[in-house]
C-alpha cells in the first residue's frame, strides 16, 4: 500500500511537468507576452511603457530556452519560473504585485464556505431523491422526475441567479441580495440564498446520475437472489442497493472534494463573495500570466490529490481491491 | 435507519434551519456597522456607500492611471493644484497643496519656468511609518522625491513619456537608471530645483502650459520617503507589511481604515485634514440656496465612505432600490425601469425622491481606418462612404439607450476648439454614401471586374453585447453591397494589431481627456505619434495638419487658437481617418438622502464635497425593506405536502 | 432577414456545396449505422426492443426533426446576392424590426417611441429586431454542428486511444494514461477558452477545443470496459486461433464496446449543446453572424433586469434546448435498455 502510494506521487511528477509546460504553451500561444503588458496597462500606454513593463517582469526573456551566445541556456522565462515554483513559491500577480499565497489564502475561506455546505446538502438531497425513485418504481413518477430534472439541468445557472436573488432579496427583503462578511453565525446570512441556488441548479444532473447508479446496481445478482428469498424491498433498498451503490458514490464524491476550493466563479460574482471562483477566469481575461499559472499548478495538485484519495477509498470500501 | 426516520429528521432539521436563518437574517443590511456611533461633537456619524467594479491595481500616485485606482485615491492623496468643483466652462483649477497657481517665468532663450510654492502646515495621514506614527509636514523635497519617482524605471511611472518631454532632467534619470539597473535617488532632478522648504521651479526644455493639468494629477503628488521605505512588502520584527502601491500615505481628506480584496474599501476622515474648505462661490445661481450653507465649512462633509466591489452591474440595482447605496450610474440593464421614453426620471422612483443627472464625459469614441491600408489608405472616397454609411443614431439608440451624443468631431463638448454647431459632413447618409461609394471606384460595392470589395472590421469580442455590437457594425457597412469580415480579438489582441497596424477597420477606439485641453485630443493624429513613438493608430500623416498641430500644441486659449484648431478639424473631417461614434454621456441617479453636490467631470467623485442625511436614509430604509410572511408559509405547506405524499406513496408500495 | 453573409463554421473561404456535401455524408452514416446494426443479432435485438418503447419513439422522432432543421439551416445555395440557407428562404417573408417587441405585438417596445411593426411576430423580436422564433430556430444548426463534429473528434479519439491502451498494456497503457492524466488536469476552461482564442472562434473550433478536452472520458471508459473484455475466453481463444491484432481489435473488442459508444454518444451530445451556452457566458461561443442558443441565453442575462421585463429570447431558447435535451436523454435511456442484457421484459 505505501509503495503503491509512494509510486503514484512518483508518477505525478511528470503529469504536474506536463500541465505547467501546457499552461505555458496555451498561454503564450494566445497571448504574446507584449499583448498582455498592453492590456494591463490599459489603452493609453505608449510603446515605451509596454517595454520597460516586460523587461521588469522578464518577460522580455527568450520563452523556452535560451539561445542567446553569451548567457546559460536554462536563462528562459519557462525555466527559471518552474524552479521558482518547484519549491512551492507563487510569485506575485503581474498586474497588481500581490503576492500570490496570499490571494490564495484569504479566498479559500470564502470559496469552501459557499461550496462545502452546498456540495454537502446537494448530496443528501440527489441522492434521497434518487433512493426515493427507484424505491416507488413508478412509470409514471419516474417520467415527471426527469423531465423535471432535464428542466433543472437546462435552465442556465445564470437564469436561477438572477431570479433568487431577485426573489428572495428583494420582493422578501430576508437576506442581504449582496456582500460578504465573516462574522461567527451571522456570515450565514449572506450565504444561504447562493448555497440554495447552488443546489437547486445542479440537482437535476445528480439526481439523474445517482438514480442511474442505484438502478445498476438494481440490476445485480445478488439483489435478485435476495428479492427471491423474499426480503422486503425497503431492506433490499437499503441495506443492499444504497450501501453498495456507496462505493460508487464515495469515489464520485471524493474525486471532486479538491475542487470545492476554487468555489463558483458566478455565484461569487454576482453575490460579492471574495472567494477564489473568479480568479483563474478573470487572469485568462486579464491576462495575468502569473497568476493563470500559480492557479493551475495548484489546480494539477488538487485534482491528483483528489485521484488518489479515490484510490484510497476504493481500496477502504472495497476490500477485494487491493493497492499493488 | 428506515426511510421514516430519514424523512422526520430532515423536516426537523429544516425546521431548526429555518428558525435559525430567520433569526439571522433579521436585517438584509449588507454592510458591517460603522467605525463609530457618533462623532467627536456627538453628531450622528455620516457614512456613504458607493460601488467600484474591481479591486484598485495600484494605489501609487505615481503609478495609478487607471478608473478606478483614480477614484480610490483621489480622497487619499491630494495634488499639487485641483480643479475648481463647480467651474467647468471653462473648467478652472487651483491651488491644493500649493498656495495658488504657480508663477511663470520666462528666462533666457524662451525657456520656461514654474515657480511654486506649497501651503505650510499640511501633515502627512498619522502612520507608522513616521516616527511616533504621527504625519509630519510636506515640504518641496516630497514633490522633488516624486519627481524622481516618475524617472524610476522600477516604479513605471505612465506619465513618464509624456513629461520626459518636457521637463529637464527627467530622460537622463531614466537613462542613467536603466543602465545602471538602480535608481540614484540622491541625485535631483535637474528640472525640479528645490529653492527653500516650501518653495520649488520646474524648469521646461519647452514651452509647455499643459504642465499645470499634470500639477493636478497623482502623478506629481509629493510622497513622503519613509512611506515608500517602509511599506516594501517584506516582514519586519514578524510582521509583515503592505507594499506601498496597497498603502498609500497621502494628505488628503480621508484615509484608507480597511480594504478587504474583492469585498470593499473604507475610509475614514483624516483628523488631521484642513488643506480646503468648501468654495464660497462658483457655482450655477440657480444653486445658490442649496450651496450657499455649505460656503466655508471644513471639508471633507461626512465621516466615513465604504466603497463596495461588484463585479456583476445586477446587484448594484437591487442594493440601490433598498437604499443600501447612496448613488448608481444607470446601465443598460435598469435602463428602461428608471428612465421614461422622454428621457425623464419614472414616476415610482420621483416618489422616492430620486434625483437623475445627466453628465457628459470629455471623450470621444471612434473606430479607427488605417491609412497605410492599401485598399482604405489612398481611396479617400471609400473612407467617406464607410462614414457615411454608418448609422450613428441607431447605434447609440439600441446600444447606449441613446443618452450619448452623436460625435460630430474630435473634441467633445467643453473642450476649448469644440465647436457646438458643426456637423460631420460624411455624418449618417445611406445615399450619399452609396454615390462615394461609387465615385471611389466601387459602384454597388463591386470593383471594376465585378468582384465584391471584402473590408476586415477588427472587434474586441467577448461579451453579448460586444458580439450584437459587431453584428450591427458589420450591416451597416454591408449595406453598401460590400462585404465585411469580422474578425473578434481579445482586447490586448486588438490593441497589438493597432500598434502594429494589422487591421482596416477597427472598433472600440476611443480617448478620454487625461486634461481638458485640445492639444490632449488632436495629438492623437499628428504623425509623431505614429506607433511605436505614440497612440496614432489610425496613421495618419498629413504635413499640413502637422505644422498646424505644432503652432496650436503650446498656445494659450483664445481666437487665434481657436482658429488653428477648427482648421485641424476640418482637415479630418475631409480625411476621414476615423468613423466618428459619440462623446459618452451617462445618467446617475442620486438618492433623497444624499444629494449630488458637484458634476466636475475632472474630478474623480468629488468625495470631500458629498453630504449625507443619516436620519432620512434610516427612515427610508425601514420603510423600503418590509418582510412579507406567506412565502415561509407557503414553503412549509409544500414541504409538509411533500413529506405526506411521499410517506402515501410508501405505504401503498 | 439579415442580408449578413452566411458563415459556414466562421470560414466564408470554404466552397459553398461543403455544407451541403456534409448533410449528405451525415446521412448516409446514418443509414449506414442503421443497415449494419440490422445484420448483428444484438444490436436487431436492441431495435426490435426500441420498438416496443412508445417513449423512446417519440423521442426518437423529436430528436429527428431537430437533425431535418439542422440540415435545412445547413444546407445552403447560392443567390445574387450571396448564399443562402433553405431555411432562411423558406422563412424569408418574416421581415426584421428595428428593435425589441414582445410576442405577438403589433407595436415595438421602444424607448423613444412605439413605432408600429411591420409585422407579428409569433414569439416576438430580439435587440436587433430579428423574429425570436427565426433565430431560435436558426441557432439548431449550432447545436447540432457543436454535437455532431465534436463527437467525431472525441469518440474516435477516446475510442482508439482507450482499446489500445486496454489491448497492449505496458507501455502504451502508460503514454495513454499519462496523456489523459495531463489533460484531465489542467482546468477545462482554461484549455477551451485557450484552444479558442488560437484557433478563433467558430462552430469548427469550438468542437475541436470541446474534442480535446472531451476524449479523456471515453477513453476511461472504454479503457475500462475494454480491460474487462480481454479477460473474457473469446479474446484467448481468437488468439489461440493465431488472429492478427487488428482483426481481434475491430472484429471482437469493438462490437462489444459499441452500445457503450452510442449511449455515451446521445448522453454526450446533450452535454455538449449544455456546454456551448457556458462557452457563450465566457465570451468564447458561436462567432459573429452564427446564431446560437447559448448566445441568446447569455444575452437575456441583461434583457431579465429590464422593465418591462424581456423573456421571450430566453424561453424561445431555454424551450428548444430543453426539448433536444430531454428528448436525447429519454433517447439515451431507452438505448441502454434496449442493449441491457439483464432486461428482458
Amino acid at each position: 500500500m505505501f509503495s503503491y502510494l509512494l509510486r503514484r506521487i512518483l508518477f505525478f511528477v511528470p503529469i504536474v511537468a506536463g500541465v505547467m509546460l501546457l499552461t505555458f504553451a496555451l498561454f503564450f500561444m494566445v497571448q504574446s507576452p507584449k499583448a498582455m503588458a498592453h492590456r494591463v496597462l490599459g489603452p493609453k500606454a505608449t510603446p515605451k511603457a509596454v517595454e520597460l513593463w516586460l523587461h521588469n517582469r522578464g518577460y522580455d526573456k527568450p520563452l523556452l530556452i535560451n539561445r542567446i551566445p553569451e548567457q546559460p541556456w536554462y536563462d528562459s522565462l519557462f525555466i527559471s519560473q518552474m524552479r521558482r515554483l518547484a519549491t512551492f513559491d507563487l510569485g506575485s500577480s503581474d498586474v497588481t504585485g500581490r503576492p500570490l499565497a496570499e490571494v490564495f489564502r484569504q479566498g479559500a475561506l470564502p470559496s469552501l464556505l459557499l461550496t462545502v455546505p452546498a456540495f454537502l446538502a446537494g448530496l443528501v438531497m440527489s441522492v434521497g431523491l434518487a433512493l426515493y425513485l427507484v424505491f416507488i418504481r413508478n412509470a409514471a413518477a419516474d417520467f415527471i422526475a426527469s423531465l423535471l430534472c432535464v428542466a433543472l439541468m437546462s435552465v442556465p445557472v445564470m437564469v436561477y441567479v438572477i431570479f433568487g436573488q431577485y426573489l428572495v432579496a428583494q420582493v422578501f427583503n430576508y437576506f442581504p441580495a449582496f456582500g460578504f462578511q465573516l462574522n461567527g453565525w451571522s456570515t450565514a446570512k449572506f450565504l444561504l440564498l447562493p448555497i440554495a441556488l447552488m443546489i437547486v441548479s445542479g440537482l437535476g444532473a445528480d439526481v439523474r446520475l445517482f438514480r442511474a447508479l442505484f438502478l445498476e446496481e438494481l440490476g445485480q445478482d445478488y439483489i435478485r437472489t435476495a428479492r427471491a428469498k423474499g426480503v422486503s424491498s425497503a431492506v433490499v433498498l437499503m441495506g443492499h442497493v444504497f450501501k453498495n451503490g456507496l462505493i460508487n458514490l464515495i469515489t464520485l464524491v471524493v474525486a471532486s472534494l479538491p475542487f470545492l476550493i476554487m468555489g463558483s466563479l458566478l455565484l461569487e460574482n454576482f453575490f460579492g463573495i471574495p472567494g477564489l471562483g473568479n480568479v483563474l477566469f478573470t487572469a485568462i481575461q486579464l491576462p495575468d500570466f502569473a497568476v493563470v499559472q500559480a492557479s493551475v499548478f495548484l489546480g494539477s495538485l488538487l485534482y491528483l490529490g483528489g485521484l488518489l484519495l479515490t484510490d484510497v477509498c476504493y481500496a477502504w470500501a472495497d476490500p477485494r481491491i487491493r493497492l499493488h | 435507519m428506515s426511510i421514516f426516520k430519514i424523512i422526520r429528521r430532515s423536516a426537523l432539521l429544516a425546521a431548526v434551519f429555518l428558525c435559525l436563518t430567520l433569526g439571522a437574517g433579521c436585517s438584509n443590511n449588507p454592510y458591517p456597522p460603522p467605525l463609530q456611533e457618533n462623532g467627536a461633537d456627538g453628531s450622528p456619524w455620516k457614512v456613504r456607500y458607493g460601488a467600484l467594479p474591481e479591486d484598485p491595481r495600484s494605489l501609487d500616485p505615481q503609478v495609478c492611471y487607471d478608473s478606478v485606482g483614480k477614484r480610490v485615491i483621489e480622497p487619499v492623496q491630494e495634488c499639487l493644484l485641483e480643479y475648481h468643483p463647480f467651474k467647468t466652462d471653462p473648467y478652472e483649477l487651483q491651488g491644493c497643496l500649493l498656495e495658488a497657481l504657480p508663477e511663470r517665468i520666462t528666462g533666457e532663450g524662451g525657456k520656461t519656468s514654474f515657480r511654486c510654492t506649497l501651503k505650510q502646515g499640511i501633515l502627512f495621514h498619522d502612520d507608522p511609518c513616521f516616527p511616533d506614527g504621527k504625519g509630519r509636514e510636506v515640504v518641496a523635497a516630497d514633490v522633488q522625491f516624486a519627481f524622481q519617482r516618475i524617472a524610476d524605471p522600477k516604479v513605471e511611472c505612465p506619465a513618464l513619456s509624456t513629461l520626459q518631454d518636457y521637463v529637464q532632467g527627467l530622460s537622463e534619470a531614466f537613462e542613467a537608471a536603466r543602465k545602471s539597473g538602480q535608481f540614484d535617488y540622491s541625485r535631483a532632478i535637474s528640472g525640479l530645483q528645490v529653492t527653500g522648504k516650501y518653495t520649488f521651479e520646474i524648469h521646461l526644455t519647452q514651452v509647455y502650459p499643459q504642465l499645470l493639468y499634470w500639477l493636478a494629477m497623482p502623478f506629481t503628488a509629493p510622497v513622503a520617503r519613509e512611506a515608500v521605505e517602509y511599506y516594501d512588502g517584506k516582514v519586519h520584527d514578524g510582521i509583515a507589511r503592505d507594499l506601498f502601491r496597497f498603502h498609500p500615505v497621502g494628505t488628503g481628506p480621508f484615509r484608507i481604515s480597511e480594504w478587504k480584496r474583492n469585498t470593499r474599501i473604507r475610509f475614514v476622515r483624516n483628523p488631521n485634514y484642513r488643506t480646503t474648505t468648501f468654495p464660497t462661490g462658483g457655482w450655477d445661481p440657480a444653486r445658490e440656496s442649496e450651496l450657499a450653507p455649505l460656503a466655508g465649512r471644513a471639508l471633507p462633509l461626512v465621516d466615513e465612505v465604504c466603497m463596495t466591489i461588484f463585479r456583476e452591474s445586477i446587484p448594484i440595482f437591487l442594493l440601490f432600490r433598498q437604499g443600501y447605496l447612496d448613488a448608481m450610474g444607470v446601465g443598460k440593464d435598469a435602463f428602461s425601469s428608471l428612465i421614461t421614453p422622454s428621457r425623464d426620471l419614472s414616476e415610482k422612483y420621483k416618489e422616492r425622491g430620486v434625483a437623475l443627472h445627466r453628465d457628459t464625459e470629455p471623450s470621444t469614441y471612434y473606430m479607427s481606418l488605417n491609412m497605410q491600408d492599401p485598399v482604405l489608405g489612398p481611396n479617400r472616397k471609400l473612407r467617406q462612404a464607410l462614414s457615411a454609411a454608418f448609422n450613428t443614431p441607431t447605434y447609440l439608440d439600441i446600444f447606449y439607450n441613446g443618452v450619448p451624443i452623436v460625435a460630430q468631431q474630435l473634441l467633445p463638448p467643453g473642450i476649448a476648439g469644440h465647436k457646438k454647431d458643426f456637423r460631420n459632413p460624411y455624418g449618417y447618409n445611406l445615399e450619399k454614401a452609396k454615390a462615394l461609394l461609387a465615385e471611389a471606384g466601387y459602384p454597388n460595392g463591386r470593383d471594376a471586374s465585378g468582384k465584391v470589395l471584402e473590408l476586415t472590421l477588427d472587434t474586441s469580442g467577448g461579451s453579448a453585447d460586444e458580439r450584437l455590437g459587431a453584428e450591427f457594425e458589420q450591416r451597416q457597412f454591408e449595406q453598401l453591397g460590400l462585404r465585411v469580415k469580422v474578425v473578434e480579438n481579445p482586447f490586448a489582441r486588438l490593441m497589438e494589431k493597432l500598434d502594429q497596424g494589422s487591421f482596416q477597420i477597427a472598433a472600440g477606439s476611443g480617448w478620454g481627456a487625461d486634461y481638458p485641453d485640445p492639444e490632449n485630443f488632436l495629438f492623437l493624429y499628428y504623425s509623431k505619434n505614429i506607433p511605436p513613438a505614440g497612440k496614432n493608430a489610425s496613421r495618419y500623416n498629413s504635413p499640413e495638419y502637422d505644422a498646424l498641430f505644432d503652432q496650436m500644441a503650446t498656445m494659450e486659449n483664445g481666437l487665434k487658437r481657436e482658429e488653428l484648431v477648427s482648421r485641424m478639424n476640418a482637415l479630418l473631417a475631409e480625411d476621414v481617418p476615423h468613423i466618428l461614434l459619440m462623446h459618452r454621456s451617462l445618467f446617475s441617479l442620486s438618492q433623497p438622502w444624499a444629494p449630488r453636490i458637484q458634476s466636475n467631470p475632472m474630478l474623480e467623485g468629488g468625495l470631500k464635497y458629498a453630504v449625507l442625511d443619516p436620519r432620512n436614509r434610516e427612515e427610508l430604509q425601514n420603510q423600503w425593506n418590509r418582510k412579507p410572511l406567506w412565502p415561509i408559509w407557503l414553503l412549509l405547506f409544500i414541504f409538509a405536502a411533500a413529506s405526506v405524499a411521499g410517506i402515501r406513496a410508501y405505504r401503498s408500495n | 432577414m439579415t442580408t449578413s453573409s452566411q458563415d459556414w463554421l466562421n470560414q466564408s473561404f470554404l466552397p459553398i456545396w461543403l455544407p451541403n456535401l456534409a448533410v449528405l455524408l451525415g446521412a448516409l452514416l446514418v443509414a449506414l449505422l442503421v443497415w449494419q446494426g440490422n445484420r448483428s443479432e444484438r444490436w436487431a435485438v436492441a431495435w426490435r426492443r426500441l420498438r416496443g418503447d412508445r417513449l423512446g419513439q417519440v423521442a426518437g422522432a423529436i430528436a429527428a426533426l431537430f437533425l431535418v432543421v439542422g440540415a435545412l439551416e445547413t444546407v445552403v445555395y447560392p443567390t445574387d446576392t450571396g448564399s443562402r440557407t433553405v431555411l432562411q428562404l423558406l422563412l424569408s417573408g418574416i421581415p426584421q424590426e428595428k428593435g425589441y417587441s414582445a410576442p405577438l405585438a403589433t407595436h415595438a417596445l421602444s424607448v423613444s417611441d412605439p413605432k408600429p411593426l411591420l409585422k407579428r411576430h409569433i414569439l416576438g423580436t430580439d435587440a436587433l429586431g430579428r423574429d425570436t422564433l427565426v433565430q431560435t430556430l436558426r441557432a439548431t444548426r449550432s447545436a447540432l454542428w457543436i454535437g455532431g463534429l465534436t463527437s467525431l473528434v472525441y469518440i474516435p479519439l477516446g475510442v482508439l486511444l482507450g482499446i489500445l491502451a486496454a489491448y497492449y498494456r505496458g507501455w502504451v497503457d502508460d503514454v495513454v494514461q499519462y496523456l489523459y492524466s495531463t489533460i484531465a488536469a489542467v482546468p477545462e476552461i482554461l484549455m477551451l477558452v485557450a484552444i479558442l482564442m488560437v484557433l478563433g472562434k467558430g462552430l469548427g473550433t469550438m468542437a475541436i477545443a470541446l474534442g480535446i478536452t472531451g476524449w479523456v472520458g471515453m477513453a476511461r471508459l472504454i479503457r475500462g470496459e475494454a480491460l474487462r473484455q480481454m479477460e473474457r475466453p473469446y479474446v484467448a481463444a481468437a488468439k489461440a486461433l493465431g488472429q492478427s491484432d487488428w482483426r481481434i481489435l475491430t472484429r471482437h473488442l469493438l462490437p462489444n464496446v459499441m452500445h457503450l459508444i452510442v449511449i455515451k454518444f446521445v448522453l454526450g451530445f446533450s452535454g455538449l449543446v449544455l456546454a456551448e451556452a457556458v462557452l457563450s457566458y465566457l465570451g468564447v461561443g458561436a462567432p459573429v453572424g452564427t446564431p446560437s442558443w447559448g448566445a441568446i441565453i447569455d444575452a437575456s442575462r441583461s434583457e431579465l433586469s429590464r422593465d418591462p421585463l424581456v423573456w421571450w429570447n430566453l424561453a424561445a431558447a431555454s424551450a428548444a434546448l430543453f426539448l433536444l435535451v430531454l428528448s436525447l436523454n429519454i433517447l439515451g435511456d431507452a438505448l441502454r435498455r434496449a442493449f441491457d442484457p439483464k432486461s428482458n421484459s
